[in-house]
């Protein structure tokens, strides 16, 4: 788990965001913020490099006829650029019942507002965003696109949980729908075994998308810090099992651990970007992780 | 195992509460909601299990405790004599040893000495003994002591006295004791001859619950016993051609003298003498059959000086006639009769007051020497040898009012009959019981006629009966209207409702009005056969005189004043007698009596001065001031009944005292009740402290294993 703090982060309380109702606000607040404390990154302006000429064919638009070229050459010239990077950027949110739990906020709390604001960032860089709720089955779909920022910022405040979750089969049923390459963040506690999820993150990562996985778990899931002999019900089951916290901590600790660890090295073993979030953490170190991997994933193009 | 009250244990349900609140408490434990179970269903289980197993024997704790604490509360003991006496814990014994008279027959006393020291000889220094000795009355010797040598010193100090037994005092002093103690055991010793005049069953007399008592019937008493009946004296005059006796005049007294032979053997030519003045004067032989009593009188004495002491004696002073001597002698005084000195006034001639002198000249009891004096003489200080004035139609000036206003409150009594000369000044007006109006003619019409008499009063209550005297025969022509004080006391009233005789007290002696006169002027009341008495009530109770006995018996009240009046005090020294009086007991102690109460004018009659008398013998009290009066002498005998030893069953005592027959008991190993069995060995007392600590350890522990399950 990554704790601590960063170069150029503005540590913002995610209790606090979650008191703003607007979460186009909250995305902006902490993009613009996040941005312009990293104004040096190269993603900066990357979308207008100029890239060859060609010849011109009949049917192109001549306002991007190279006229200089013309004028030495007496033909006529293309003038070809980078192409833009607008590419597909899609948030696949967890809202089964476990996301509801949280000590001070909610993991879905955090992860709406971590997926708010990672679609803000990617929308002002052009990329056309979409969004795919899911517990069981997948509950809102929105397609990627430059103009669904609005609808994306709706549907995630009204996302609530309400059903159990189960990772493999929305997951595998939402890659066929990705027939572009683009990015892919899931956003979920992945509450199933190591091998289930990367089984069904597979087909997504196989189709050429670039995958992110933010692991968000509450503190007390990670700390185990009960005290009181309690009965625990599964928020999702609903069943019920007498707990002696002071006695299973020790175990449950180290279980978390390995799956932790687990998840960790299955995705470095693919091309999946992995991260634990702790929504006791402020939402900029999520959103450095982000633009991290886009760092990345640009040099390595 | 018995419980005391079992119906406590119906709160061993209580027992189902922990269990309840056990079951309850894991039903609707505190729910957690969790995102997933996932990484805890993977952990052993056991741990669950091992709890539980802790909290059953938290719950066993819980429950032993309320079980001990509700089985302490139904006061658990074991109806086990052996373990009840052995177990029985400290005792609070109170030893109630008879001290009366019929103790001292033969070696009685001692055997009761040595029983009594015997019955506390089991006693512990955690006991704690109480001493009562009692006669007629019980006094505690020696109070709640742990020392048991003390206990039998005070015991072996103690002597009989002469009083009578009286089981009902000492048993209540003794409850009282008891009720007070702290101790888990109370035992009542009960050492005596048991005599059975001294048991009067009393339906109020209660011992403390759980009380033992152990009867020590004391023996001896079984051979001859003899005892001296109160003697009759029969006086005469010496010569009573001489006419009316005067004080001082010698008397011939007869005095007979009884014998009381209560056992079975006749009592043949037992001596039996009369002593005077500590001289034997007489001395005779007296048989009695068994069980009978006889007579015999000696030869008649001419006593001439008061308070002559006398001495009836069986036996002689060497040879005791049975193992009892303090029933063998009976005490009496002889005193020839003082009369009451009474001075009428009067302005009519000497004739007129013929009547009233010749009733005051009649009678014994008390014997009244009148002097009929004409008004002059009040001026002088013949009043201060009276006990009684009579004014009968007199004016009475200021002088002379003051004079009688110091006679009146110094202890005489006055009596103004009102005639048409009859007067008192006006400034002093207050302190007769009336004010006195104008005359009332009744010569035309019907007279009037005496009614309303107070018949509860002195001077009517002779008149109470029917057909002892009708006062509505004497018909009044004339009297003088009255006006009652708030504060007097009408004895008599005309038939018109006018009062006819008033009383107040005044000081130490009272004043009486009378509405008309003691003459034939304006009544004919003197010719009435009434006439007599009416006079002398009126005499004796002016005088205060009561007739005072020869003889008293041990713990009767000896009253002074009145035995004062009859030895023919005046007013006058009453009066100037201010320093008290000294008491000779029997014992030859000297005791000194304060100085009498003076009532205020109007206020009611002071406290009779009084002497109790606690001693065989004779008691002699003598004026301590300039003009002491005549010295009293009380004779003081033992209570004949006393000397009859018939005994009863110490257990009819116990049984009644206790309630059951079976509580009290002559042996310490019986069965104690119920109560005192629980009280002794106080198993709730146990029970309710391992209660207490159980609870106390299931809180540390609990406290300790939740601490435990926290880390």
């Amino acid at each position: 788990m990554a704790t601590g703090t960063f170069p150029g982060a503005r540590f913002i309380d995610p209790v606090v965001l979650s008191r703003i109702g607007s979460l186009e606000l909250i995305a902006k607040t902490v993009v613009d913020g996040l941005i312009n404390g990293t104004h040096r990154s190269p993603f900066f302006g990357a979308s207008v490099d100029f890239a060859e000429h060609r010849g011109y064919v009949p049917g192109d638009d001549i306002r991007r006829v190279d006229w200089r070229v013309y004028a030495r050459t007496d033909k006529y010239y293309i003038k070809e650029f980078e192409a833009d990077s607008n590419a597909n950027f899609t948030v696949l949110l967890d809202v089964s019942k476990s996301m509801g739990f949280g000590s001070k906020i909610s993991k879905l709390d955090y992860g709406k507002t971590l997926a708010a604001c990672l679609a803000y960032l990617a929308n002002s860089q052009r990329d056309r965003v979409g969004l795919i709720t899911f517990d069981a089955a997948v509950v809102d779909h929105i397609p990627a696109s430059a103009k669904h920022l609005d609808v994306v910022l709706h549907t995630l405040s009204r996302a609530a949980p309400s059903q159990p979750g189960e990772l493999v089969g929305p997951l595998r049923r939402v890659a066929e729908h990705f027939g572009r390459r683009g990015i892919i963040v899931v956003i979920s506690d992945f509450y199933a075994e190591p091998e289930a999820i990367f089984h069904a993150v597979g087909p997504i990562v196989h189709r050429g998308n670039d995958v992110a996985l933010f692991h968000v778990m509450d503190p007390q899931e990670i700390d185990f810090s009960f005290s009181e002999a309690s009965s625990f019900e599964d928020m999702e089951s609903g069943e019920q099992m007498p707990i002696v916290p002071g006695r299973l901590a020790d175990d449950y600790r180290a279980l978390v651990r390995a799956h932790i660890d687990t998840l960790s090295k299955k995705a470095s073993q693919q091309p999946v970007d992995y991260t634990l979030l702790n929504t006791g953490l402020p939402l900029d170190y999520a959103l450095f992780r982000f633009l991290s991997m886009r760092q990345r994933l640009a040099r390595t193009r | 195992m018995s419980f005391l009250a079992p119906l406590f244990l119906v709160g061993l349900a209580a027992l189902a509460v922990p269990i309840l609140i056990h079951l309850t408490q894991k039903e609707r434990k505190a729910v957690v909601e969790f995102p997933s179970l996932m990484f805890l269903r993977k952990i052993p289980y056991e741990s669950v299990q091992r709890r539980r197993i802790r909290d059953w024997f938290l719950l066993a704790l819980r429950l032993a405790a309320i079980a001990l604490i509700v089985a302490a509360f139904s006061r658990p003991f074991v109806r086990d004599s052996a373990i009840a006496a052995t177990q029985g814990g400290a005792r609070d014994i109170v030893v109630l040893l008879d001290r009366s008279y019929s103790m001292g027959y033969g070696n009685t006393w001692s055997t009761a000495q040595r029983l009594a020291g015997e019955a506390i000889g089991d006693a512990t220094p955690a006991d704690r003994i109480s001493l009562v000795l009692f006669a007629d009355a019980a006094e505690v010797a020696l109070r709640s002591t742990p020392d048991r040598s003390r206990a039998v010193a005070e015991i072996t100090a103690a002597s009989p006295g002469s009083g009578s037994t009286r089981f009902g005092p000492a048993l209540k002093l003794a409850g009282s004791l008891l009720a007070e103690s702290l101790l888990p055991r109370q035992e009542v010793i009960v050492v005596s001859d048991f005599q059975r005049a001294g048991w009067q069953p009393d339906d109020t007399l209660r011992m403390p619950g759980g009380t033992t008592i152990r009867a020590v019937p004391v023996g001896g008493a079984d051979g001859a016993s003899l005892a001296l009946t109160p003697v009759a004296l029969l006086r005469s005059p010496v010569d009573r051609a001489q006419g009316p006796r005067g004080p001082g005049q010698p008397e011939r007294v007869t005095v007979t003298a009884g014998v009381l032979n209560r056992t079975a053997t006749p009592a043949t030519d037992v001596p039996i003498a009369l002593d005077v003045d500590g001289r034997v004067v007489q001395e005779l032989k007296i048989s009695a059959g068994p069980n009978q009593s006889a007579t015999i009188s000696f030869a008649p004495l001419t006593i001439t000086t008061p308070n002559t002491r006398a001495v009836v004696r069986l036996g002689t002073p060497g040879q005791p006639v049975d193992a009892l001597p303090r029933d063998n002698v009976f005490n009496f005084v002889i005193t020839p009769s003082a009369p009451v000195p009474v001075m009428a006034v009067s302005h009519s001639a000497a004739d007129a007051m013929l009547y009233l002198s010749r009733a005051l000249a009649i009678g014994d009891a008390p014997r009244f020497e009148a002097s009929m004096q004409s008004p002059e003489a009040l001026a002088g200080d013949a009043m201060n040898r009276a006990r009684v004035m009579l004014l009968n139609d007199v004016a009475v000036s200021d002088a002379v009012a003051a004079k009688l206003m110091a006679f009146v409150e110094g202890g005489g009594g006055l009596l103004v009959a009102l005639g048409p000369r009859a007067s008192w000044p006006a400034s002093r007006a207050q302190w007769l019981p009336v004010s006195i109006g104008q005359t009332v003619d009744r010569t035309r019409g019907a007279p009037a006629r005496l009614s309303g008499m107070e018949f509860g009063h002195a001077v009517f209550e002779p008149f109470r009966a029917p057909r002892s005297g009708d006062f509505s025969t004497a018909r009044f022509y004339s009297y003088r209207s009255l006006s009652a004080a708030k504060d007097a006391s009408v004895l008599a009233r005309f038939d018109t409702g006018e009062p006819a005789l008033v009383e107040r007290a005044a000081g130490r002696g009272r004043v009486l009005v009378y509405a008309s006169t003691l003459d034939l002027n304006w009544n004919d009341l003197a010719l009435k056969p009434m006439f007599l008495p009416f006079v002398h009530q009126i005499g004796r109770h002016l005088s205060g005189f009561k007739e005072q006995p020869a003889w008293l018996t041990i713990g009767q009240v000896l009253d002074i004043d009145a035995a004062e009046v009859a030895a023919g005090a005046t007013s006058g020294s009453a009066a100037r007698r201010a320093g008290g009086r000294t008491i000779l007991t029997p014992a030859g102690q000297r005791r000194d009596l304060p100085a009498p109460v003076v009532a205020t004018p109007g206020g009611t009659a002071p406290p009779v001065t009084a002497l109790e008398l606690t001693e065989q013998g004779f008691y002699e009290v003598r004026g301590a001031g300039r003009e002491p009066g005549p010295p009293i002498v009380a004779a003081s005998n033992v209570a004949i009944a006393e000397s009859n030893l018939d005994r009863i069953d110490p257990q009819e005592l116990v049984a009644a005292v206790t309630g059951n027959g079976t509580t009290g008991s002559t042996s310490g190993d019986d069965v104690l009740p119920d109560e005192a069995q629980e009280l002794a060995q106080r198993v709730w007392w146990y029970l309710l402290f391992a209660g207490i600590l159980l609870l106390i350890a299931e809180t540390a522990l609990a406290h300790r294993l939740s601490k435990a399950a926290r880390i």
